[in-house]
């Protein structure tokens, strides 16, 4: 401060003058001053220029199957679990908290403002939609692409978004068909396509994408999607459609269409995985029986599949289901010749009981249980969770959220064979090939072979029971009784714990519950969006 | 204090021995040579003044001036009298003879002189011609302010509310006149000149808080559409003094839920609602009656504990300050340290707060020609929290049945089976193990320099630099929870995660650059002109990354090199800019006829470069006229009658960055055959054309000074004019689900009056004021498309309406028969006698979404704000109280406790009694359920909706001054003490929480408003 001395006063009087100046000119030159740009994230028009960019953007398509509408693990705290709750809408399983409001559906209480799965599988389908669209928009701007790998990918965004249709179709009819990338000003207020404009897209995405798909994948790029997989969703849409709820006339050539899709991918190289236990664990992950799985790793990818099943409990299964188990000599229960014994209900059971849940007096982790281990209904499910009767290591002892591993089973040769069999013995009825491809699934688990001899009707209740066991804890079987409209008996009862006590009445309404409700934010948000029924 | 206290402890024979002793000593006094004085006291102009105080100095003998003026006292020879009188400057006259004297008061001009800050530079509060409120810090000294933002409080046309009273982040949420935009609404905060958090200051060094509410505000035009707020730190003036203040106090939460703490009765209730909605029962009697016997002897395995009573102790608070001030004409400065610290009222380490302030403030006046001065104000603070923050959700999740420890002292859960509760929050267990810190250094450093050019130019210029460093640690050992009859363990945590240390570092650094020209001229003494022109540059870089690491043998270390296993690191970085030119035209005539204009351009980098979206143009101007100075105009008791209209545009530009680019961000990630892939996607819907949100405000007022400045009366009526609002819309699903862009929606109207009244005056020694203001606002929509905006908790935006109104089912009471269901509108399944009836609006015959009736109330901006006050003073003592209050606001919390059993919560006592039985068919709650087993009666519905206006007393505050003549030998200037209470009483309708709290939450576990009771002292040498 003392080096200012009054002597200094014309320098400095310059200095501030020059300084007075500069600070005004400065700034008024520099136009670029105000010119930033994010470091964190991509223009639009500087991303899609490279192949590495495109493959990026074609895992995003990918990345939306963790979504928590779609098949879960991906939220805001950890992890969901939604590809298991979809089987607590069906009568093999109870979701007694009613996370993401699944117990709502399955007790015929929701509506449009409930929220929960409702509107989250009506969003995530438009994520994985927007985005597939986008991918095949754009990437044919990106130069230097190997062509073979361009047209492999678009392969896989057609099937992704077949998917996705598929999905979003399945659950609520008739939606919007949009196939361009996401534009507010065009799409905002299209109404809703007829559901069977959907399908046929869904088919022409799957026709064109096994077209262009490989068969298999080797390395790193396991778990995208093959050739048997747009094949095989195809069968599963083909089945669907051809099911009293979408027949309703029904035509004998749509049994006849879905036979020959199932068929088709019979035709190629899946194998049935030895170990029904087996298939569901992480080891055997991508195995030659899986058509095409949801890819989870631990710790970046997990989903809460362990967590729910082990701790939460929030896919109890139900003695509805315990019962439908037959014995291991191939008879039900129900029959007195069967040898079931009421005070031994779990002796002698079909194996695949053991391998798909715990029951009271089981031996879990370790350790034998009681019937407070599970308390909602005294079972728990094991499918898809790493435990089972030995003690865990002691870092897997506990997974929590979004710590779960194995890979969800979307489509699998057991899945296709019993699509084959029940489409044929409707198309066709029960001939040879029906009963084969029952009993190859009969025989992994060393079940007798289905009674010969069986006409079209017993066939059919065959082979509705069969898939209820095989495919049980898969998230497929309230789908199924809605197609085959047997909900309304299947889901209009009350359910019970292990031991017959009472836990809550459900309720279906034909008229209203086939469907689910547009989403009120949706009807909000585009009111050129109709209501389905009695909503 | 301890004087008083040994007065007390004393024995009576003492007392009369003091008294005895006191009565003597004054009696001699009175007879040594005391003349008997006169006198007449009047106003300059020669109008007699009455009630004029006059003292005799060093003595305590006084009296007042009578209705013509005159006084009499009596007063020793060479003793000196002493006349004050508000809104006259003092006057001391050496008493010499008897001689009757003739006094005249002058007008205290000053006081009409002071001055106010108003942007880039300050104006004489008399010549103003905006809406401006000035908040006195020394207004609030003693009281346990630990934010600044919580000093406005009560300020008129200023909502500030504070949510949420949590050790280290209780701030308030500053609302000026309503809410004119539907995105940040947050006023610009300068400090000094430079945009920084007020409440990164210690309020003990702040000067002063100024509002600009109308165009006042335009000269910040960017950023000035939610009003501006210039906070002024104190500086050195006039002799050298050291100040040193202490304060401490106990805190208690002001209100919390009721809720059921009696195991049985909770249990009971439980079941009562599991069966109303069809379920199981979900404790077996047989269970309820073993944990009814065992209560008697086991309080580890049958616990009837109220979660709130456990957790919540008294907190403490406690403030010391120092400084050092003083100024000369060549050089001014103050230098000041800090110290807060606060202990919540939580147990356990995880709600702990220490700040460390530092302020230096120093200039120099180098010669005639040449300033220069220098500031750094700042903090080093850090505040704790619990490593799972959700303390308060776990407490309103706890049960009665929840074991609090077993006996061996391990964390307890239930034994009793209960469905959503499959992993205990045992809120001790959370409460003492794990622990989160937050350490902030947080500078704002300015240099600047101001420089007398020739022609009476002054160049002023300024740069600041704002730092903020924050590191947010965490560690948190496993925990587990023990069945308390089995032993049986629960990991709380994972021990694929837990222990687990994580880190996250902050780095932001702020700096702002501006500088200005200023020119005032008079021209032929009447004609007052100044003009000041000048320009800014703002850059914002922010910067940030956190990291975390596992693998430690145990809980006991928590540094990162103890740790084994590496996991993932995340980060990122963003910058901001602002540029800015604008300038100011005062004109008055003779102090009467007064003129302002503003402009100002701003250009900000939140916008598109294309097209002309960038940059802003906000002009403002406004008039005043002192009708008081007119010749014409003769009163003998208005002191001051001014009025002022002013009309201006101001912009907002709070948006995200790069809203208007459209952007691919990564983190879409996907594995393949095990490996992780990188992926990426559009999650935005851009408008690339999204440009300045503007609010033009009109403003018409008038302040009024009658009898002495006795009554002082401010109205202002306004109209805030906001168009081209920035808001992120929703857009439907189909369209790819993305994220809704940002956009120029629509158009806000807020039209209020506020209006300030004062009345201050003595009798004798007793100086008294009360004061009181009232700001009435009025929101309303008044464009957006004709679209309708819907927010995700049950509120909308609708033209006509305010923003935030409610859009929910209209009840109509509740169903009391099978065959009322039966003939009424379809809701559910199970909708039967009890449950809420809901209104068919559209007579459909289905109770749905389309249902939903608009609610005329907004659920974040009241109607009305309120404050009013006193303070008495009484030779040294003093008493104040000011009083807040709010009305037509509405609130609709949701989940835990709001609602019963919200997943596996509980429910609140009023549950027990006032939910629908058949017996009982005139209650006010539905029959009970659980919230979220079934769902129908606790969709968002005007049932629901909760009145939370209320009014509070802020403040209380006794305060003594000791009397000089006990100082001046200790050489102490002055010492005061005080003891206040804060929060003392609250009335409001709304029960089940603080009604200040609730306001823009929708739920119930902030952490409560608290009461405090507070004393200290205040010492100047």
């Amino acid at each position: 401060m003392l080096l200012f001395k009054p002597r200094k006063n014309k320098l400095m009087k310059k200095i501030f003058l020059l300084m007075a100046g500069a600070g005004f000119l400065a700034m008024g030159c520099n136009k670029s001053l105000l010119d930033t740009s994010p470091h964190d994230r991509y223009t639009e028009a500087t991303f899609w220029t490279t192949p590495e960019a495109a493959a990026a953007g074609l895992t995003g398509c990918y990345s939306v199957l963790r979504n928590d509408g779609i098949y879960g693990g991906k939220n805001s705290s950890g992890g969901s679990a939604t590809a298991l709750w979809d089987e607590t809408l069906s009568p093999n399983a109870y979701n007694y908290s009613n996370t993401m409001s699944f117990n709502f559906i399955a007790a015929g209480q929701q509506n449009a403002s409930t929220g929960g799965i409702v509107t989250a599988r009506f969003g995530d389908c438009y994520t994985g939609i927007g985005r597939c669209n986008t991918f095949l928009a754009k990437v044919d701007e990106v130069p230097d692409m190997n062509e073979d790998d361009k047209a492999r990918m678009k392969g896989e965004a057609k099937f992704l978004r077949a998917l996705y249709y598929f999905t979003l179709q399945t659950y609520y009819g008739d939606v919007p068909l949009i196939l361009d990338p996401p534009n507010k000003e065009t799409q905002g207020k299209l109404p809703r396509t007829p559901r069977a404009e959907v399908v046929a897209q869904v088919i022409t995405d799957l026709d064109s994408a096994a077209l262009v798909l490989p068969a298999s994948y080797t390395g790193t790029n396991k778990g995208r999607a093959t050739k048997g997989a747009a094949m095989a969703l195809k069968a599963r849409a083909l089945l669907y459609e051809a099911s009293p709820l979408l027949n309703t006339t029904n035509d004998v050539a749509k049994w006849t269409a879905a036979a020959a899709a199932a068929k088709a991918v019979m035709n190629l190289n899946y194998k049935l995985f030895g170990d029904y236990r087996a298939l569901f664990l992480q080891p055997n992950e991508n195995n030659s029986e899986v058509i095409f799985d949801v890819q989870y790793i631990f710790p970046n990818q997990g989903s809460s599949f362990d967590l729910i099943c082990t701790q939460y409990n929030t896919n109890a299964p139900l003695p509805d289901l315990a019962k439908a188990y037959y014995m291991k000599n191939g008879l039900p229960t129900s029959d007195p010749a069967s040898g079931y014994d009421a005070a031994n209900p779990y002796l002698n059971r079909d194996p695949r009981l053991y391998a798909t849940f715990t029951y009271p007096g089981d031996v879990y982790k370790g350790k034998k249980i009681d019937s407070t281990r599970f308390a909602s209904t005294g079972y728990g499910m094991k499918k898809y969770s790493i435990y089972d009767s030995i003690t865990p290591p002691s870092d897997k002892s506990d997974l929590k959220d979004g710590q779960s591993d194995i890979n969800f089973i979307v489509l699998r040769l057991g899945d296709v064979l019993l699509m084959y069999a029940e489409a044929q013995n409707e198309a066709a009825g029960p001939d040879a090939t029906v009963y084969d491809a029952l009993n190859a699934l009969r025989d992994r688990v060393k079940m007798p072979h289905i009674t010969p001899g069986l006409n079209k009707e017993q066939m059919r209740a065959e082979i509705h029971h069969e898939r209820r066991i095989e495919l049980a804890g898969e998230g497929l079987y309230y789908n199924d009784i809605r197609r085959w409209k047997t909900a309304q008996t299947e889901l209009n009862t009350s359910i019970f714990s292990w031991s017959g006590k009472y836990l809550e009445k459900r309720s279906f309404n034909p008229q209203r519950d086939y469907w689910w409700p547009i989403p009120q934010t949706e009807r909000d948000l585009n009111p050129e969006l109709t209501q389905n029924n009695l909503y | 204090m301890k004087l008083l206290l040994r007065f007390h402890t004393s024995s009576r024979l003492k007392v009369r021995v003091l008294l005895l002793g006191i009565l003597c000593f004054t009696a001699l006094s009175l007879q040594a040579q005391d003349l008997p004085i006169t006198g007449k006291i009047t106003a300059a102009n020669g109008m007699p003044l009455i009630g004029v105080n006059i003292q005799v100095a060093g003595t305590s003998r006084g009296t007042a001036s009578t209705a013509d003026g005159s006084f009499k006292i009596s007063a020793a020879k060479d003793a000196t009298l002493k006349f004050s009188f508000i809104g006259y400057l003092p006057k001391e006259v050496k008493v010499t003879n008897t001689t009757p004297l003739e006094i005249k008061l002058e007008e205290d001009v000053q006081k009409l002189n002071d001055v106010v800050v108003v942007g880039y530079g300050t104006q004489k509060k008399a010549t103003l011609t905006g809406a401006i409120t000035t908040v006195e810090m020394v207004d609030k000294v003693g009281q346990p302010l630990t934010n600044v933002s919580n000093a406005l409080q009560g300020v008129p046309g200023v909502f500030a509310n504070l949510g949420n009273s949590q050790p280290g982040v209780d701030r308030s949420t500053i609302r000026i006149r309503g809410v004119g935009t539907l995105n940040n609404s947050d006023p610009l905060v300068l400090v000094d000149g430079i945009e920084y958090s007020m409440d990164e200051l210690n309020p003990a060094d702040i000067e002063s808080v100024t509002v600009l509410k109308d165009a006042a505000a335009a000269i910040y035009g960017s950023r000035a559409a939610n009003g501006v707020i210039l906070v002024t730190t104190k500086k050195g003036k006039g002799a050298s003094r050291v100040n040193y203040s202490y304060y401490y106090g106990q805190q208690k939460a002001t209100y919390l839920p009721d809720i059921i703490d009696d195991p049985i009765a909770y249990m009971k209730l439980k079941n009562q609602a599991n069966i109303n909605e069809g379920k199981a029962p979900e404790y077996a009697d047989a269970d309820i009656a073993e944990y009814q016997a065992g209560m008697a002897t086991d309080h580890f395995t049958y616990p009837a504990n109220n979660w709130y009573d456990i957790a919540l102790k008294n907190g403490v608070i406690q403030k010391h300050d120092l400084s050092v001030a003083g100024s000369t004409d060549k050089y001014q400065y103050r230098l000041s340290i800090g110290y807060l610290n606060r202990d919540g009222i939580l147990f356990g380490p995880g709600n702990n707060e220490n700040k460390y302030s530092i302020g230096i403030n120093a200039s120099m006046n180098v010669n005639e020609r040449l300033k220069v001065g220098v500031t750094m104000d700042g903090y080093y603070r850090n505040y704790t929290t619990p490593f799972y923050t959700s303390t308060w959700s776990y407490l309103a999740r706890a049960l009665p049945i929840l074991s609090d420890t077993l006996q061996d002292g391990r964390y307890g859960n239930s034994w009793l089976r209960t469905l959503g509760r499959n992993n205990w929050e045992n809120p001790r267990m959370l409460a003492y193990n794990g622990l989160m810190t937050k350490t902030v250094q947080r500078f704002l450093t300015t240099v600047f320099a101001e420089y007398k050019l020739p022609f009476g130019i002054m160049y002023n210029i300024k740069f600041g630099v704002d730092k903020y460093d924050g590191l947010l640690t965490g560690f948190t050992p496993r925990m587990q929870t023990f069945n308390p009859k089995t032993g049986a363990a629960i990991n709380w945590n994972s021990p694929a995660t837990a222990p687990r240390s994580q880190r996250t570092d902050y780095n932001d650094i702020n700096i702002h650059f501006y500088n200005t020209l200023n020119w005032n001229h008079q021209f032929a003494a009447k004609h007052n002109v100044a003009l000041m022109l000048g320009a800014s540059y703002d850059n914002f870089d922010s910067d940030s990354w956190g990291t975390s690491m596992y693998g430690y043998l145990d809980g006991t270390l928590d540094a990162f090199n103890a740790g084994t296993v590496w996991n993932a690191t995340d980060g990122n970085y963003t910058r901001d800019v602002l540029q800015s030119y604008f300038g100011r035209l005062n004109y008055d005539f003779d102090g009467k006829y007064l003129l302002e204009a503003t402009f100002r351009s701003d250009g900000s980098s939140r916008f598109s470069p294309a097209g002309s979206y960038r940059w802003g143009f906000f002009p403002s101007a406004s008039a005043g006229w002192r009708i008081d100075k007119e010749s014409f105009f003769q009163s003998n008791f208005i002191d001051q009658l001014k009025l002022r209209v002013s009309v201006g545009s101001m912009g907002n530009q709070a948006v995200p960055l790069y809203s208007y680019l459209p952007t691919v961000e990564l983190g879409e990630d996907y594995s393949f055959g095990g490996t992780l892939n990188s992926g990426g996607a559009t999650k935005k819907y851009v408008d690339p054309t999204i440009h300045w949100e503007t609010t033009t405000t009109y403003n018409a007022g008038a302040d009024i000074n009658l009898w002495g400045n006795r009554i002082s009366l401010t109205v202002d009526a306004y109209k805030k004019h906001t168009t081209g609002i920035l808001r992120a819309v929703n857009i439907a699903a189909q369209i790819g689900n993305l994220t809704g862009p940002q956009q120029n929606i629509g158009a806000v109207d807020n039209t209020g009056v506020e209006v300030v009244l004062q009345y201050k005056n003595n009798i004798g020694n007793l100086d008294y004021g009360v004061y009181g203001n009232v700001s009435y606002n009025k929101n309303k929509i008044v464009d957006l498309n004709g679209e309708v905006v819907y927010n995700s908790d049950g509120t909308i935006l609708k033209e006509g309406s305010p923003i935030d109104a409610f859009y929910v089912l209209q009840a109509e009471g509740l169903f009391q028969s099978q065959e009322e269901v039966d003939h009424s509108a379809k809701q559910s399944v199970n909708t039967k006698p009890g449950y809420i009836r809901y209104k068919d609006v559209n007579n459909d015959g289905i109770i749905n979404g389309d249902d939903r009736v608009l609610i005329n109330t907004s659920s974040s901006v009241p109607k009305l704000a309120f404050g009013f006050g006193f303070n008495l003073g009484y030779r040294g003592i003093s008493l104040s109280a000011a009083f807040q209050g709010i009305s037509g606001v509405k609130v609709l919390p949701v989940a835990n406790l709001a609602f019963p059993f919200y997943n596996g919560a509980n429910a609140t006592k009023e549950w027990e009694t006032d939910a629908w039985t058949p017996e009982n068919p005139n209650a006010r709650l539905p029959i009970i359920t659980t919230s979220t087993g079934y769902a129908d009666n606790f969709q968002r519905s005007s049932f629901w909706i909760r009145d939370n206006a209320y009014v509070r007393m802020k403040n209380i505050q006794l305060g003594y001054a000791l009397p000089d003549r006990w100082l001046s030998k200790a050489k102490i200037s002055k010492v005061s003490v005080f003891i206040n209470a804060q929060n003392l009483l609250t009335f409001s309708k709304y029960k089940d929480f603080d009604p200040e709290s609730v306001m823009n939450r929708a739920d119930l576990y902030s952490y409560p408003m608290l009461k405090t009771y507070n004393g200290g002292l205040n010492v100047t040498f």
